[in-house]
């Protein structure tokens, strides 16, 4: 049986006010959602010294976290919300598609082994008509593509000997689909004298928590503390370039698992732009970027907007010189991980979507900034502006300013 | 480091920041959640709660010092902003109007957004509520009208948005829905129909809930005006009104797009002294400490019920920077750049717990004035 750890992040706070029904994505979609405030406090209020219960309205929550940045009280409604969705698969059962979708490091696995083929496979009618029939997944849904190059086969360093050490959360994404975006981290970092590492480490967890596989993902989530506090306490910082994982090491694990050793972990994690603010702030980045005559959009990832940490990828961007960049100011993309690939949230994904891509198409930059892979996948979908990794774009500064030097 | 950081996302902390970037200055919000305005039902009153007029304002908030042409300033200047954001504010601050709210109770308010028409003493109105949503029953708001307007001939209709929901519908769910033409068009045939079976006549004025449209509500307004044949108001009541909805949404999306940095699902813990002036804010995201430096802060965390100042058997506590506070809840030692503003000030300059949309905007167009006053004459100080 699941228990809901819940310690200081108290519910009774909740007075109802509706804030995190009215800044909720999915419950401003559909009235099929039962939102945030009934499935979150009010349903806790409910079970509280009573039995679970199980309620299927949770499957549309996709975890976004919009309710606990709304929530005037403080009330951490989306870990009420991830002990719902995994009491429901425990009593309701998992689908094999949302359990495979769940085990996004496993696919990524598999699916970068035969990478020409899968990325061929995954372009073609009648194959994605099957997977529409078998799987539930639909076929009008684009997929990202799978590496053959991934990023587990190119890079493998496991100590470093500068004096700032840092050690690299990859994700899945980065991994499997985008290992340029890995690759442009390190490069950074290289051009700040700054050694990266990849500890031994396991899919986040974040795709696992929003399927209700609560305890496959704290299992994950176990594993890398164990293995990143390792690094901690010889003095590594931990950052990561994907802003669902470092929700997931800064936030979730604390507030799922409450363990000291995940608290402890959580005071050293950095999102990477957020890294190299701290290093601009301390004297120690290196500031030799060469201009870059471009405009972009800023789309800012809800996981990034959850972290509370301004908005970091601007102000480094900001800093190169001649590069102009405007923050869209939209709200979720609906493709929210692994909820955008199901047949019966297709619409409701789609829906969530169009807004940021007419805010994309209003602000008419030459390409897209965003730092999440998944949120990537929806604006490469919904509009006809190439989207980069804030990491590709700083590394090219430098890179360029490295040849005219 | 920032030039100005802000503490809190209520109507005051949205303008302040908002005002200050438009000055250039680099400007960061923290903030623990959405803020008031979600809260409130998006007018500004003078007075909350009373009818009084702009004397008995400023004897009540002791305003004596203000200037006339600084509170005109204040109000173009909200107006301004409101329509540039596509959301305009009317009315005036020397003129209240009365406007019917979701439970039938006439109030006075200054300034309210197009969705809102005032309430006549005389003539017809009815009043229409929807069958999905349970915040607004028309009967009942009849009841509460018909004691403060005697005089005004009053029907009410119920219709159906003819939608399934599996949660309790809001206000807010309605005006997503009449965001489309089909779902207005279903409504207005059904007003129509009923009218015509119950020989209501015409109407001067219809009521409905703070629902009509939320992207779409210019297209509501005009098409319920146009095809129904005579004003329309929202009557705001329970939380979420759309009216204060929209408002909020709009101010975001404009500070976000003019650069503000919001620092959000936070909470503020403390600060670093140096002298008498703030270094650096300190605050908790999760399980992280993080510290924001700025050379000006404001602090707007609302009063007692904005939770920025705090009731204890010990007095009243401003609860971010743990600050020692009078019986009013006045900082006793406030640091140098450091400037409470709305509610934050006390409760001197609030009424019923609230200040009332009115001081809201004077407040925050005054300190954005005197940041940058100070920022010509003597530079902003370098903390």
């Amino acid at each position: 049986m699941l228990e809901i750890i819940l310690d200081e992040l108290t519910f009774d706070k909740c007075l109802k006010c509706n804030a995190c029904v009215s800044s909720c994505p999915v419950a401003n979609t559909t009235l099929e959602f039962g939102g945030p405030k009934h499935l979150g406090p009010e349903l806790k209020r409910l079970m509280n010294n009573q039995g679970l219960i199980d309620d299927k309205r949770i499957e549309l929550c996709t975890l976004c976290g919009s309710c606990d940045m709304s929530c005037p009280e403080n009330v951490h409604v989306s870990t009420l919300t991830a002990f719902a969705k995994a009491f429901h698969s425990e009593k309701s059962g998992t689908k094999f598609r949302d359990f495979v979708l769940s085990n996004a490091e496993w696919v990524g696995k598999l699916a970068s082994a035969f990478a020409p083929v899968t990325n061929l496979a995954m372009g073609m009618k009648p194959v994605r008509k099957m997977m529409e029939m078998v799987m539930d997944i639909p076929a009008e849904r684009q997929f990202p593509k799978y590496r053959f190059h991934n990023f587990n086969r190119v890079y493998k360093k496991k100590t470093a000997s500068t004096e700032r050490k840092v050690a690299y959360f990859a994700g899945c994404y980065a991994t499997f689909n985008a290992p340029e975006v890995a690759m442009s981290f390190i490069k950074v970092m290289e051009h700040n004298g700054i050694e990266v590492v990849k500890p031994d480490q396991k899919c986040c967890g974040v795709p696992m928590f929003a399927n209700g596989q609560m305890k496959q993902g704290l299992k994950n989530a176990n594993h890398n503390i164990t293995s990143f506090l390792e690094y901690t306490r010889q003095g590594y910082d931990v950052v990561l370039t994907c802003t669902s994982c470092t929700l997931a090491f800064k936030k979730e694990y604390v507030s799922f698992l409450n363990t000291e050793e995940a608290k402890e972990l959580a005071s050293h994690v950095y999102d990477a732009d957020e890294y190299l603010r701290l290093l601009k702030e301390s004297g120690e980045l290196n500031m030799n970027f060469a201009p870059m005559n471009e405009r972009a959009g800023y789309y800012a990832p809800c996981h990034m907007k959850a972290q509370g940490i301004g908005n970091p990828a601007m102000d480094i961007l900001e800093l190169i010189p001649g590069f102009k960049i405007q923050d869209v100011g939209a709200g979720c993309c609906g493709q929210c991980g692994t909820f955008g690939f199901k047949t019966e949230k297709y619409d409701v994904s789609m829906a969530i979507g169009r807004p940021m891509a007419e805010a994309v198409k209003e602000v008419d930059a030459d390409y897209t900034v965003t730092e999440c892979g998944m949120c990537k996948n929806q604006l490469d979908q919904l509009t006809d502006k190439t989207v980069k990794h804030p990491m590709q774009i700083v590394a090219e500064s430098y890179e360029r300013a490295t040849v005219l030097d | 480091m920032y030039d100005v950081v802000v503490i809190g996302q209520g109507l005051t902390g949205m303008l302040s920041a908002i005002w200050a970037k438009e000055h250039g200055y680099r400007t960061a919000l923290v903030a623990t959640g959405s803020g008031k305005i979600l809260q409130s039902i998006g007018v500004l009153d003078l007075i909350p709660g009373a009818n009084g007029g702009l004397k008995e304002w400023s004897e009540l908030y002791q305003l004596a010092a203000i200037e006339q042409s600084q509170l005109t300033e204040a109000m173009e200047q909200f107006k301004v902003l409101t329509k540039r954001i596509g959301y305009p504010y009317k009315g005036n601050i020397e003129h209240l109007v009365p406007i019917v709210t979701g439970s039938g109770h006439i109030k006075q308010t200054a300034l309210y957004p197009e969705t809102i028409s005032p309430i006549k003493e005389h003539g017809q109105v009815i009043i229409v509520g929807f069958d999905e949503v349970i915040d607004f029953q028309p009967a009942y708001i009849k009841g509460n009208l018909q004691k403060s307007r005697p005089q005004l001939s009053i029907d009410t209709i119920k219709i159906s948005l003819g939608k399934q929901s599996q949660r309790t519908m809001t206000q807010l769910d309605a005006a997503r829905i009449l965001d489309q033409k089909e779902n207005r068009d279903h409504c207005i045939k059904q007003i129509k129909q009923q009218m015509a079976e119950r020989e209501i006549s015409q109407p001067d004025l219809f009521i409905f809930p703070a629902s009509l449209g939320v992207e779409n509500w210019t297209d509501t307004l005009e098409q319920f005006t146009k095809e129904l044949g005579a004003n329309v108001t929202e009557a705001p009541g329970m939380p979420p009104n759309t009216t204060a909805i929209r408002l909020h949404e709009k101010l975001k999306k404009e500070a976000i797009k003019l650069g503000v940095r919001f620092y959000v699902d936070t909470t503020v813990v403390g600060c670093k002294m140096d002298g008498p002036v703030i270094e650096s804010l300190t605050f908790k995201t999760s399980n992280h400490t993080t510290n924001v430096s700025g050379k000006q802060f404001i602090l707007a965390t609302g009063g007692i019920l904005g939770g920025g100042l705090e009731v204890t058997s010990d007095g009243v506590r401003e609860t971010a920077l743990k600050l020692a506070a009078d019986a009013n809840g006045q900082l006793i030692h406030c640091p140098e750049n450091l400037y409470p503003v709305g509610a934050a000030r006390g409760s001197s300059v609030t009424h019923n717990g609230i200040t009332g949309g009115v001081y809201s905007v004077l407040s925050s167009h005054e300190m954005v004035g005197k940041l940058h006053q100070q920022a010509i004459i003597g530079g902003f100080r370098s903390a």
